[in-house]
């Protein structure tokens, strides 16, 4: 999995791509969040549209993610969650903790 | 259907088998996901019945890696894919102890981690089973019926 970072009106959004699968990249995308928190950005819009798929370990760098944000004063939100994603979601509720958008400028606004 | 200990039904007329063994690299689990959405274009059913069946199939070899196989890259995990035009059904072969799933309950801790992979199989197949196979090595067969595409 690959991590892109970018601000937009204080929210940073984090572009993920490739496979969300557990391994190695637990640690880089809590270390990634750990270090935005450390500096001040307290608002993650995670963007999905570019995942192929995710498997449960994968849901967990999701969750233990959001915790870490929410435990360090922020919120994480996603955005461009696919149908494949939103169905796995779906099956293990997980829709009712992630707050999500198809469209940036209204994920955005949500922080506000 | 070419099942050697005939553990699985027939899935449907013309049945044709792939065979794939993956090392236990996590790396490798997007193999089997590869196979299915190559056939999904020819296959008459919905992209949907496809998505699941192959998020099932990525979970069971998860299993197979972490759990099964120690994530020892020596130790490979075989798939088998068996294809009919209506039926998909699919054996992940490890070499673990195993587990029975039919008495697990998923934690309520929605912010738990792990654990999900059991719920997600459960839940996008039509038929789960977990047993061992002739040779010793601990066998999931998944089977997902495919809707006609309109």
């Amino acid at each position: 999995m690959k991590i892109k970072e970018r601000i937009r009106d204080g929210v940073v959004i984090l572009e993920l791509s490739g496979k969300l699968m557990g391994g190695p990249d637990a640690a880089t995308f809590n270390d990634t969040l750990k270090t935005l928190l450390h500096e001040g950005y307290r608002n993650m819009l995670v963007d999905l549209s570019r995942i192929n798929w995710v498997n449960s370990t994968g849901l967990g760098i999701l969750i233990s993610g959001y915790s870490t944000v929410k435990k360090g004063g922020g919120d994480l939100k996603l955005l461009n969650v696919s149908d494949r994603i939103e169905s796995i979601f779906m099956v293990s509720k997980l829709h009712t903790v992630f707050v999500s958008f198809s469209d940036e400028e209204e994920g955005i606004r949500s922080f506000a | 259907m070419t099942s050697q200990d005939g553990a699985m039904k027939d899935p449907g007329e013309r049945s044709q088998r792939i065979e794939l063994k993956i090392p236990s690299q996590l790396l490798y689990l997007g193999v089997p996901d590869a196979i299915l959405m190559e056939l999904a274009g020819d296959l008459p059913c919905d992209q949907k019945d496809i998505d699941e069946i192959s998020t099932s199939v990525i979970e069971a070899c998860t299993n197979a890696m972490e759990h099964g196989n120690g994530m020892d890259e020596q130790r490979q995990v075989e798939i088998h894919f068996d294809i009919a035009k209506d039926e998909i059904a699919i054996t992940v072969l490890d070499h673990g102890p195993g587990f029975d799933h039919k008495g697990w309950i998923p934690p309520e801790d929605l912010l738990r981690e792990r654990g999900r992979g059991i719920t997600i199989m459960r839940e996008f197949t039509d038929e789960l089973d977990f047993d061992f196979a002739a040779d010793g090595r601990f066998r999931v067969c998944l089977r997902k019926h495919l809707q006609r595409r309109e």
